[in-house]
């Protein structure tokens, strides 16, 4: 008999509209339409006399404040990418490079950063820098005079941000310097050239492109600085539109179009950098020619002065980078008036900042005893804490599952249709995100999505009440896209073709091929950037700070919070345990998601397999005497008459 | 059994088939031999179903295949990389396909246990990871999983060349015999002549898109039927113009001749011609010698068995007998 199906109706080609239309959805409703009305309100911009007027905006720019939040971006940024790579290029040539006692420890040290980041990171540093910070209290003890507001502005947040910058670098610089050809330092060697030399004509050559992209991330991740200056109080672009999103007509001139300018100054960057950036990568790399490579062996500092300048160099990185996690980690189990005097006590510890709740006894002006019911609360017991860790659990969970799901289903599509137009049109769509900042994206949601004459969203305003998690969801998957994109992309190369022409063979249809061969091949890097994506949303700021309102308090503001709500009237006395609690918690949460992806992720089926063997076999040694016992009990009750 | 007739396949404006016709017989084991690009895979997966020829037929039984689903020829395939799923397991692998095929439980376990057995697999290898596997077992699993499914023909694309040479050579022999144990049609193709030769029942030569020859290992070896694959198949001498001459050789042909076809310093026999030259070099392989003889305009090169007592010196003056039946002639182009 025959198939009368029609062809419309065939799963595939019902899948295939769907597919377009889901992805035309996305790409138009959430990703052009808002950027492109914020570009609009620029040169939509009313007069005085309620004109439209196309300049208003550009003549404020020049005339106003408006240039000197530019400049302070550009500042940060260039500042940033000279002492990013100084101290970045240091701690790998430290650890990686020269033969410096300790190494494995001073790496830990400065890979703290890729546990701890953001506006745990920032807050980290206040705790130890702010004007009633640890270190600002013990130098004040010192120095009386000094100034006590000392770490703030510009070179508060150039410190804070040189030092939370530097992950990538041990990530992907540590990985290039890996991956030197030993014998190339060797022959150079062998050819008469000094260590110093070596380093400056055969390492650092191999490493110009990945500095290369470091350094535009760097310049990027400056321009776009958002919780270090406002938590330390710089007046760079990010804060400005967040601030000016939140203003109305009413108190300045037109602050919705001026927030809009300064979101499309800084795509305009972004892309000139990334356009810059991808033009050199494709140019192509150095790439090692040798057959076989060797590893690279450390090089001793033959020149004792030099020596020892470079271990007291390693070493007061390592305090800097270890001071904040040590002292967060040991306060977070200090009770509350330990933290206020800022002096560590065993007779303090307690684990009220994690778990549990107490009340609060104050005297009043009046001399009355006072008590706050629960005001002394641990990160788990505090509804404002639990809310904000639950809330921000659930949006990235889902945000990152969308991203993984909306990416694997798009490069499936982009790998089985390489060579066609519309594949490189979707790959494209979904790269779109990269070039725009993150702070454009949100405040292009914001303010598109906060009327009720959005048709394709059925005329809900989603900056409202409860659907702005939605707006937050959106927001993060858009922006995890690019990420995933990439990362997805590199998995299915992996993929063997013959793979899937075996799977054919066999008799497999394309959906079976899928789910059994290709999706547990690409698995572990799926898991892999939503573990990634989720552990940097979980605790973000920029977007929960341009989103801020009741119903989308993230954690990242319940811990910003925390840094001002501490002790008003009794109320949250602990917050600063809390907040250095938080910071701890963080740090598990990130280290665990960083084992699961890179330790237990990265084996395969066989290393799982031998692992199991190897746990099969270490619990029947633990159980043998046990089982001895038994077998002897069981013969010594046969042999009983 | 397969018969392939007048396949075209074009990629785009690219033919890379012109027209081929192979017939191949039942139990037999087949081999495409040819440089890299020169279509044996295409045609290899123009039998499989990967490839849908422009025009042509491709039968099996004397049934019209040309145009049925991949998963529905019943054709076998262990792939140059083997394919081997690697988040499966080595029986998962093997099962795959009973799998697809929805059979029973017990059913797929039976299975799967008689070829494991057939390829010398064990219970236990059963259990591990393919990546757990030396290059040899990985081959007996990919069999294994050519197979379990019961196909009429196995297909198998240069299965032997990402192993070793001591290995590729031990498995050559396992490939043979398993292909006799099984009795089953074998398609293979390979680049290597030496492969070709010692495990094929006939072989198809094929260059830029053609097949130049379908024979024997003898007939391609000692007759080759055309000048590419007589300089493909081994190392070969071609004759100059002056010693063709003096052999009374057409001057309109090239002329070749195979090297353990020569002879060093013997007395000379009927029909042979004897040239004059002096060792210019020599290779010593153990088992034989390969010897670099200047002879006039050209150097020849022989191969002598190593019987320890004459070996000759670099230098050394030598004459070199040619015989006329052993020349392979072809016109000149």
């Amino acid at each position: 008999m025959k198939n009368r199906t029609p062809a419309w109706l065939k799963p595939d080609m019902i899948w295939k509209v769907f597919g377009t239309a889901f992805f035309v959805y996305l790409f138009f409703g959430f990703m052009l339409l808002p950027c492109l009305n914020t570009l609009s309100q620029i040169f939509t911009t009313r007069n005085a006399a309620g004109q439209i007027d196309p300049f208003a905006v550009l003549r404020f720019f020049f005339a106003g404040n408006m240039p000197r939040f530019l400049w302070n971006s550009l500042k940060l940024a260039l500042a940033l990418v000279v002492t990013v790579n100084v101290v970045g290029v240091s701690i790998v040539l430290l650890t990686e490079y020269f033969e410096i006692k300790g190494a494995k420890i001073l790496r830990m040290g400065y890979m703290t950063t890729l546990i701890y980041s953001g506006v745990a990171l920032v807050t980290g540093y206040l705790f130890l820098y702010d004007s009633d910070g640890i270190l600002t209290t013990w130098l004040m003890e010192l120095f009386p005079g000094m100034n006590k507001y000392w770490f703030t502005g510009f070179n508060a947040v150039l410190f804070t941000m040189t030092f939370a910058c530097t992950s990538n670098h041990m990530l992907f610089l540590r990985n290039a310097i890996r991956g030197i050809d030993y014998n190339t330092v060797e022959a150079a060697r062998n050819m008469g050239a000094k260590p110093f030399k070596v380093l400056l004509k055969v390492v650092f050559p191999t490493l110009i492109p990945t500095m290369f992209s470091l350094t535009v991330m760097t310049f990027i991740t400056g321009l776009c600085a958002m919780s270090a200056p406002t938590l330390l109080g710089y007046d760079s672009i990010n804060p400005e539109i967040v601030r000016l999103a939140g203003s109305s007509v009413a108190d300045e001139a037109f602050p919705q179009a001026r927030a809009a300018l300064l979101s499309i100054i800084l795509a305009m960057f972004t892309i000139i950098l990334l356009t810059v950036l991808s033009s050199y990568e494709r140019k192509g790399h150095y790439l090692s020619v040798s057959k076989t490579k060797a590893k690279l062996v450390k090089q001793k500092i033959t020149n004792p002065v030099a020596n020892v300048l470079a271990h007291i160099y390693a070493y007061v990185l390592f305090i800097i980078y270890m001071t904040p996690v040590v002292m967060i980690v040991l306060f977070a189990f200090q009770n509350y008036p330990a933290i206020r005097s800022k002096t560590l006590s065993m007779n303090e510890f307690t684990l009220i900042n994690f778990f549990g709740a107490k009340d609060y006894e104050f005297l009043t002006n009046r001399g009355k005893l006072r008590i706050r019911e629960g005001s002394i609360s641990g990160l788990f017991a505090n509804a404002d804490t639990v809310g904000g860790i639950r809330l921000s659990f659930v949006l990235s969970a889902l945000a990152a599952g969308l991203a993984c799901v909306i990416v694997v289903v798009a490069v499936n599509y982009i790998f089985k249709n390489k060579d066609k137009k519309r594949s490189t049109v979707l790959e494209y769509s979904l790269l779109f995100p990269w070039l725009l900042p993150t702070i454009l994206i949100c405040y292009s949601y914001r303010t598109y999505f906060n009327s009720e004459s959005v048709w394709y969203v059925f005329n809900q305003n989603l900056y409202l009440r409860d659907n702005v998690r939605f707006l937050i969801v959106m927001a993060y998957t858009v922006v995890k896209l690019p990420f995933a994109l990439r990362m997805i992309k590199a998995a299915f190369y992996a993929i063997d073709e013959e793979l899937e022409d075996a799977a054919r063979n066999l008799g497999a249809s394309g959906f079976w091929t899928f789910c059994k061969v290709k999706l547990p091949i690409i698995l572990p890097s799926v898991l892999a950037v939503f573990a990634l994506n989720f552990n940097a949303l979980f605790t973000e700021y920029d977007m929960s700070a341009t989103f801020h309102s009741s119903y989308g308090k993230s954690y990242a503001m319940v811990i910003q919070n925390m840094c001002a709500e501490e002790g008003r009237d009794g109320y949250n006395v602990n917050a600063s345990g809390r907040r250095c609690a938080s910071t701890v918690f963080i740090m598990i949460v990130s280290g665990v998601i960083l084992y699961l992806v890179y330790g237990v992720g990265a084996r395969d089926l066989g290393e799982r397999l031998e692992a199991k063997e190897r746990r099969r076999r270490r619990m029947q040694k633990l159980t043998a005497p046990f089982r001895k016992v038994k077998t002897e009990v069981t013969s010594v009750q046969r042999s009983a008459p | 059994m397969i018969e392939l007739k007048n396949i075209v396949v074009k990629f785009d404006d690219f033919e890379a088939l012109h027209n081929i016709n192979v017939d191949v017989k039942e139990g037999e084991f087949f081999t495409f031999l040819g440089p890299s690009g020169c279509g044996k895979t295409t045609t290899l997966r123009t039998i499989t179903g990967f490839i849908e020829p422009v025009s042509g037929t491709v039968n099996v039984n004397d049934e019209d295949i040309t145009h049925v689903p991949i998963e529905k020829r019943n054709i076998g395939i262990v792939f140059q990389s083997y394919a081997l799923f690697p988040t499966m397991t080595v029986y998962d692998n093997i099962a795959f396909g009973l799998k697809v095929k929805k059979l029973k439980k017990n059913e797929i376990d039976a299975k799967v246990r008689e070829i494991a057995r057939k390829v010398d697999l064990s219970d236990e290898q059963l259990k591990k990871a393919v990546s757990q596997l030396s290059g040899g077992q990985q081959q007996r699993v990919a069999i294994a999983r050519a197979l379990v499914t019961g196909p009429a023909i196995i297909c198998m694309d240069e299965p032997l060349s990402n192993l070793d040479a001591k290995l590729r050579v031990q498995l050559r022999n396992e490939l043979k015999k398993m292909q006799k144990d099984f009795g089953i049609t074998t398609i293979y193709v390979t680049h290597d002549q030496e492969e070709a030769l010692t495990l094929s029942d006939r072989i198809a030569v094929f260059n830029k898109g053609y097949i130049e020859q379908v024979g024997t290992p003898n007939e391609i070896y000692n007759h080759s039927a055309t000048e590419f694959v007589c300089n493909f198949i081994g190392d070969i001498n071609r004759i100059e113009d002056t010693v063709a001459e003096k052999m009374g050789l057409l001057s309109d042909k090239n002329h070749f001749v195979r090297l353990e076809r020569l002879r060093v310093n013997r007395p000379a026999e009927a029909d042979e011609t004897q040239v004059e030259g002096t060792i210019e070099n020599r290779e010593y392989y153990g088992l034989y010698i390969k010897y670099y003889i200047r002879t006039g305009d050209q150097t020849l090169k022989v191969i002598e068995k190593n019987d320890g007592i004459n070996i000759y010196e670099p230098g050394e003056k030598v004459t070199v007998g040619i015989h006329k039946a052993d020349v392979m002639s072809y016109p000149k182009q």
